[in-house]
């Protein structure tokens, strides 16, 4: 009985407890730096603030995302897209992204939502500004109609859904969304990369550029802060960097890769006809000129060259394996400075490097501990019939032709409109028609099984 | 006519002068810096073995070429460019043309050749494979102010490229079939840059005259960051300004590259 109720009282307090946790307003997301970037480009952390400060300046919070007039982005569509998931009285959902995407895709558009370790492949990182499927050239942006066509498909065989039962103008607002994400992200990159590049701490100059000195006779050392609102070069530069990242968003329709009309293949053809061109594809597929069955197996099984990355893994190898080279690298630097030492050599230039490089590692480390294990680009199994980018000949087509941008696929037809192809149109729509047989072929080339009655039938 | 056509060329001279003046620093004079790495340790390249087309490319000796010495520890490969900074054009000595030929990045028995390479963008830039019967692919996705790209590349059907902006950094080529091949491009809307030679050494001509950055850089590290050159360091960023006297070669000398320099 006592122990009842000292129980009751416990589950009342622990009752009490978790709804005032529950109660508290959660604080509002917000856009965090990309490490990886901030840290390979060495950026001080009073320079990441700056950084911080110009992209909120530039585009706003997850809450209140802000269009710049230059972007041609539609500020209306991103409001809808952003803020908290709610409903308003007329049933119009609010907050979209939070909804439907933010669980895989993460607030920074980062491809690290809560869910996307457990998943495979890892959801896309927006902030490289490439996607893989879309019927634009190779090195373009996707168009709208790409990006749409993908939110309404989903990705098959992987973890992205299909949203089609949403709205025409709720597709509209996400995609406008991940658009949005993509250039703050590649702006993110390339602001870090400007900072690297031409501010940091320098020695101070005066106005005939001789180096100012200080009592002892050192130089003066100074940091000119990142502030473009002030600085009026800063702010042509970043208006620079702006319209960079922009224009290939403004220029993807006009990189829409279009098949020659003469050489598409037929509605009508017959079965010979589709049969001749399997074979010309399958020779093509397994030929040097296409070369699809080095990576893509001697029997299309995906089974061929598996150790390569694409360029979203590629970005973490790098970082991780330059952090394992440093600390080798420290601990050699450790032994040659034992060795001078014994030697009696002065070694305090070698300390200093040492000292720097052990801070540096002390930077890298958290971050590469904090990446999901890297995978390799496995090439598609070719024989299942699912196929990522979409099943229409047309889609395949694109693929082929173009390669898929990040991934290690390369394009073997025109590299930008009206360049020269390794292969014809034609001999890629052979490749496609093969590619379209080879779930139906058998890997193998088996005798075909006798008739069971096959010694009743007559020679 | 005649008249018409001596105030036209008028015109086009006086054009010619306001866009001298328009550029303020016309450099009359121009200068040479030169100088030679050595690499102050051990290398041992280290073998590649091939895992696809594994009889043909077993056939060429592979070995790894991220760092390439000579016998006296001749350092190749390292790069050196004039670096104007941001949005700052340079002038360009009239006796250094546009080469004639296209700038060739080959797939050469299951390696590219050469493995590191300049291309000034007034330059050509051309993609071969030379392997017969073995199918390669040039992977240039870490271009960032060019157009990425990554091709399929036949026997007899080269890849043409024009570039048009200036890359900071030497751009990483890979072949995905082959994933042991990889060539380093600098790319470069000025023709002031180098990479060392077998022999280590390097050369840039008809520099203009003055004070200018260079930046140092190897595939192995990256910036070449706090590069003794002769008494001065190259700064974070692997940059020394270096002055560059008119009608003058200016010798770094031999530059000691350590292997705590390339991260080694």
């Amino acid at each position: 009985m006592k122990l009842t109720s000292r129980n009751s009282v416990l589950l009342t307090a622990a009752t009490t407890l978790v709804a005032l946790v529950g109660c508290e307003q959660a604080p509002a997301p917000r856009f965090h730096l990309n490490k990886v970037v901030m840290v390979s480009n060495e950026i001080s952390p009073a320079y990441q603030q700056e950084v911080a400060n110009v992209l909120a300046a530039m585009f706003g919070t997850p809450d209140a995302p802000y269009a710049l007039p230059e972007s041609g982005l539609n500020q209306q569509r991103l409001t809808l897209a952003a803020g908290a998931a709610w409903s308003d009285k007329q049933g119009v959902d609010r907050g979209l992204y939070r909804k439907h995407c933010v669980h895989c895709h993460g607030i920074n558009g980062d491809g690290r939502g809560p869910t996307a370790r457990f998943l495979n492949p890892y959801p896309r990182d927006y902030r490289q500004g490439v996607f893989k499927f879309k019927n634009t050239y190779n090195p373009a942006k996707p168009t709208d109609a790409d990006l749409r066509r993908v939110l309404n498909n989903g990705v098959p065989g992987t973890s992205m859904p299909s949203f089609s039962l949403l709205t025409e103008s709720e597709l509209d607002a996400l995609l406008e969304y991940v658009k949005y994400l993509s250039i703050r992200g590649e702006m993110e990159t390339k602001l870090a990369q400007y900072v690297y590049d031409e501010l940091g701490e320098a020695e101070k100059e005066d106005e005939n550029g001789e180096p100012v000195l200080d009592e002892d006779g050192n130089p003066v050392m100074e940091r000119p802060p990142f502030d473009p609102a002030t600085n009026a070069e800063q702010g042509d530069v970043v208006k620079e960097i702006l319209t960079e990242v922009l224009a290939p968003w403004q220029e993807a329709v006009d990189q829409v890769i279009n098949p020659a009309e003469d050489q598409l293949p037929a509605d009508n053809r017959t079965d010979e006809e589709i049969g001749a061109s399997i074979a010309k594809g399958r020779d093509l597929f397994y030929g040097t000129k296409a070369n699809c069955f080095t990576c893509h197996g001697p029997t299309g099984l995906g089974d061929g060259q598996q150790s390569d990355y694409d360029v979203w893994s590629k970005e973490q190898k790098a970082f991780e394996d330059a952090t394992i080279q440093l600390q080798e690298s420290i601990v050699s630097q450790q032994k040659e400075i034992a060795r001078l030492g014994r030697e009696g050599e002065e070694t305090d230039e070698e300390e200093a490097k040492l000292a720097a490089d052990e801070a540096l590692l002390a930077l890298r480390q958290p971050v590469a501990h904090n990446f999901y294990p890297i995978r390799n680009a496995i090439p598609r199994n070719l024989r299942k019939g699912v196929y990522r980018g979409g099943r229409r000949r047309l889609d395949l087509y694109c693929r082929v032709s173009a390669g898929i941008a990040g991934t290690p696929m390369p394009g073997v037809g025109a590299a930008t409109p009206g360049a020269q192809g390794t292969l014809s149109e034609e001999e890629i729509w052979n490749v496609v028609d093969y590619v379209l047989n080879l779930p139906y072929e058998p890997a193998s080339n088996p005798q075909p099984a006798l008739p069971w009655n096959s010694d009743q039938i007559a020679n | 006519m005649n008249c018409n056509m001596m105030k036209r060329l008028t015109s086009i001279a006086a054009l010619a002068v306001v866009m001298t003046v328009g550029t303020t620093a016309v450099a009359a004079d121009w200068g040479t810096i030169k100088g030679k790495f050595v690499f102050k340790g051990d290398v041992k390249p280290e073998k590649i073995v091939p895992n696809k087309d594994t009889e043909y490319c077993s056939k060429h000796e592979l070995v790894d070429e991220s760092v390439v010495v000579g016998d006296g520890g001749e350092l190749s490969n390292v790069f050196v460019y004039l670096n104007p900074g941001r949005g700052k054009k340079l002038d360009v000595h009239p006796d250094i043309k546009p080469a004639a030929e296209p700038r060739i990045l080959d797939n050469k028995g299951c390696r590219f050749e050469p493995h590191a390479m300049t291309v000034w963008t007034a330059d050509k830039f051309e993609i071969r494979n030379s392997d017969d019967g073995i199918g390669h692919n040039t992977n240039a996705s870490m271009l960032f102010a060019n157009p990425k790209f990554n091709e399929q590349v036949t026997n007899g059907a080269p890849i043409m490229k024009q570039f048009t902006k200036s890359e900071s950094y030497p751009s990483k080529v890979a072949c995905n079939v082959h994933p042991w091949m990889n060539a380093y491009v600098l790319i470069r809307d000025n023709p002031y840059m180098a990479v060392s030679a077998a022999d280590g050494s390097f050369e840039i001509a008809n520099i203009p005259a003055g004070k200018h950055d260079f930046a140092f850089w190897h595939e192995a590290k990256g910036n070449l960051k706090d590069l003794k050159v002769g008494k001065d360091k190259a700064d974070r960023k692997g940059q020394l300004e270096i002055d560059v006297p008119a009608g003058k070669t200016v010798d770094l000398g031999v530059i000691e590259i350590t292997p705590a320099l390339l991260g080694k």
